[in-house]
């Protein structure tokens, strides 16, 4: 198991508060397999706290909102090895580092927040 | 499980004094049969005894003209009982059966439920919405057992309930066999640790003082389910001399309220604190409360925690910042805990890892103080008090009725120059709250079309069909944090708050408890039902019918035990073992549970599943014209676990 270095929590934190791009997520999109992903988001427990369709969800708290998600590959891995909160670690033998960017991808795929102004009506009351 | 089989043979009660005269002179006639008294429910026929039937007639009167069932009935009546809630059993037949007919099945009239846990669990919910206790009646053995983890939940929610169980006292008073069974020396003692306190009179006048004490100490803060023991014989034996029973009057009470020394240096800590937070748990029980609240708030324009016992605060006010606690808890200088049972809680970030640890969430010189009656009455066995949280200043008092002394104490001493200042700082909360909503809004979007319905579309949906209502949201199981989050809530009667101590199967009854106590309101009544709670408890839509309480069931149906499906993903993340096996146990899948027909066969409204959420709104209108005529209507909708 990685040991959490102070830079990998540091970015991990940056983009949890939307401060990084997520410099090379394209390429890691591109790399996974987008099917394969969603089956695996699904089958591996993802949805059960950050919903199928990543609109996020609760465990303790709220968890975080993961569709078309902002976070850094590198991070999104840290996060999935070693939690930085109460959420269970999927380690490499459970999920391979191919599965991991699989899920990435699928995430990446995954419409995110709306513009303000092109929410559904019945949400601006 | 069988309550009610009596031997036929078998005499229950000795000679009763009092007997009507009536009853006398059939017996002198000759014509009464050799049973002194009929079986009141036989698995098997009684077998012909000829040496009985032949047998002279014994002088063992069959009828009498008051019993002791009468006077309990007066007395409950004195104390204004709207309700009684049962499950029928025999140890208590004598009140049941003068609740119908001296009483006439009014004020209290009995509410008839399918198990004790959805009797106690209504006369919580009712309790919330009404301000005073429900009566909940029950065996004393095998239906306190039944009703128990319900009276927890109250005892931990701070709610007042009413209960009374019967019990047969004298061991040569007690049939054969189920009477033996259904009696204790001491039916309180498996409830007694979440009791505010109980009583078995030895008479009726001990009943009538013992009755009334009860619903003193139940209304008094901290508030609490009590109990009364009721022998059999007390209730259905004549009454002797009802000319030297006296029923006590209710004493009007006084609530205790914080010292007004502590209240003037709370009122002066958070009068000097640049960022103070006020976080509400069980606080309002009232109109009162909630407005009190406010208005300190807005006298020091700060930030309010509503942790969602009680409606303590509007959900959409400017300065309710609950869905951003962390944030202002990281910049409070000062912290006034209201009615809190969980202080420390509020206060840390808990990890639930291999090492557990804490981190606390406020500045290590933000100062803490505590206003409520939790210390007032603390019991050791269950450790529902939570953690210990050493506060600078704690101040013993009922939160509501202190709130009208320290909101005219930080009047007296905000000054002009304090109000500009203080003009700025809520300005600032006010927008970060509408940046949270509008983020909400977003985040609410998210999976908009997508099935099974997001938890954000259902509540969007619910409201929009509510925000035009008198709308009183009794039931959220789980806690969704959309409604508090989304929807506008000024009305202490808006949400029942939760289980308080967080055992399933309390929502269905709870909230229908919630639902009839707002009946004669007109208010609409909307659950967020999960599945899982209302297997629990299912029959109780057949008493949501059969009484014709209006209540909309929205099921959250997730086709789980949800938490406890993420937990076991957790423990199995944690093992490196995969998360492949979690849903063993924790799931309601194969075969799905069609709660629409479940519904049906209970004589309730339904429609479902409902899976797209296209569907919803026209569903929800449907279902509201159905609760609007007076009836209950549930819609099973198919939704995300979270």
């Amino acid at each position: 198991m990685r040991i959490v270095s102070r830079l990998a929590a540091a970015v991990l934190v940056a983009a949890l508060l939307g401060l990084v791009t997520p410099a090379g997520s394209q390429d890691q999109a591109a790399a996974g397999d987008v099917g394969n992903g969603r089956r695996l988001y699904l089958a591996d427990g993802c949805f059960s706290c950050h919903g199928r369709v990543g609109q996020g969800g609760q465990y303790y708290g709220p968890t975080p909102a993961l569709a078309h998600s902002e976070l850094p590959f590198d991070a999104f891995e840290q996060q999935l090895r070693e939690p930085a909160n109460n959420m269970p670690a999927y380690v490499d033998s459970v999920l391979s580092e191919q599965e991991v960017a699989d899920i990435y991808a699928y995430l990446r795929t995954l419409p995110g927040r709306s513009d303000i102004k092109d929410l559904p009506a019945i949400l601006t009351h | 499980m069988a309550r009610d089989v009596h031997s036929p043979n078998l005499r229950r009660r000795s000679f009763l004094k009092g007997v009507s005269l009536a009853g006398a002179a059939a017996l002198s006639a000759g014509t009464a049969r050799a049973q002194p008294e009929a079986p009141r429910r036989a698995e098997t026929p009684p077998q012909p005894n000829p040496a009985a039937e032949t047998a002279p007639p014994s002088r063992d009167p069959a009828t009498q003209t008051s019993s002791g069932g009468d006077f309990m009935v007066e007395v409950l009546q004195s104390l204004d009982i709207e309700y009684v809630a049962i499950n029928p059993a025999s140890s208590f037949r004598g009140l049941q059966e003068a609740i119908i007919n001296y009483g006439q099945n009014r004020r209290p009239e009995l509410i008839t439920c399918t198990h004790e846990e959805i009797a106690a669990s209504m006369a919580q919910g009712y309790a919330k919405i009404e301000g005073k206790p429900m009566g909940v009646l029950a065996h004393g053995t095998v239906g306190l057992q039944h009703a128990a983890m319900a009276l927890y939940n109250a005892f931990c929610d701070k709610v007042p309930i009413y209960v009374m169980i019967g019990n047969i006292l004298a061991a040569e008073k007690r049939a054969p066999l189920v009477e033996w069974a259904h009696s204790a020396q001491d039916p309180a003692a498996i409830v007694r640790d979440f009791l505010k306190w109980d009583d078995q009179p030895q008479s009726l006048q001990h009943f009538a003082e013992s009755a009334v004490r009860a619903y003193k100490l139940a209304m008094t803060p901290p508030m609490g389910p009590v109990l009364l023991s009721l022998d059999a014989e007390l209730q259905e034996n004549p009454i002797a001399d009802r000319e030297s029973l006296r029923i006590p009057k209710l004493p009007r009470t006084s609530l205790p309220q914080g010292d007004a020394a502590a209240v003037a240096e709370a009122a002066r800590l958070l009068v000097a604190a640049e960022s103070p937070v006020l976080i509400a748990d069980r606080l309002a029980r009232s109109q009162a409360g909630m407005d009190r609240l406010v208005e300190l708030a807005e006298l020091l324009q700060c930030a309010v925690i509503d942790q969602g016992g009680r409606a303590n605060f509007p959900w959409r006010h400017p300065l309710n910042h609950s869905g951003r606690a962390r944030s202002v808890l990281a910049q409070a200088d000062l912290v006034l805990g209201l009615e809190l049972n969980d202080y420390w809680g509020a206060l840390h970030a808990y990890s639930d890892r291999i090492e557990r640890h804490a981190a606390p969430l406020t500045r290590a010189e933000a100062k803490t103080v505590s206003l409520g009656t939790h210390d007032l009455f603390t019991k050791a066995n269950y450790q529902e008090f939570e953690r210990f949280l050493d506060v600078d200043l704690a101040i013993t008092g009922d939160g509501e009725e202190t709130l009208p002394t320290l909101v005219e104490a930080v009047k007296r001493q905000v000054d002009a120059g304090r109000r500009a200042a203080y003009e700025a700082r809520g300005k600032k909360l006010a927008a970060a709250q509408a940046a949270m909503i509008e983020q909400l809004r977003r985040d609410a979007a998210i999976g908009w079309e997508a099935s099974p319905i997001t938890l954000g579309r259902l509540c969007a949906e619910l409201w929009e069909q509510l925000r035009q209502e008198d709308w009183s949201l009794v039931g959220n199981g789980i806690g969704v944090f959309w409604p508090q989050r989304l929807w506008a809530a000024e009305k202490c009667y808006r949400y029942a708050g939760n289980s308080g101590g967080f055992g399933v199967g309390y929502n269905a009854p709870g909230a229908l408890g919630a639902a009839l106590a707002n009946r004669k309101h007109g208010r609409l009544s909307v659950a967020i039902q999960g599945d899982g709670d209302l297997m629990f408890a299912p029959g109780t839509l057949w008493t949501a019918a059969h009484h014709r309480i209006p209540i909309l069931y929205v099921m959250h149906n997730n086709r789980a035990y949800h938490q406890e499906y993420m937990y076991v993903q957790n423990m199995a993340g944690r093992h490196m073992r995969g998360i492949a096996n979690a849903h063993i146990g924790t799931t309601l899948r194969d075969p799905n549970i069609d709660f629409a027909t479940v519904a049906k066969g209970f004589g309730v409204y339904s429609e479902g599943p409902i899976s797209d959420p296209r569907e919803v709104g026209p569903a929800l209108q449907r279902a509201i014209a159905v609760v609007k005529r007076g009836e209950p209507a549930l819609l099973d909708t198919i939704v995300e676990p979270r």
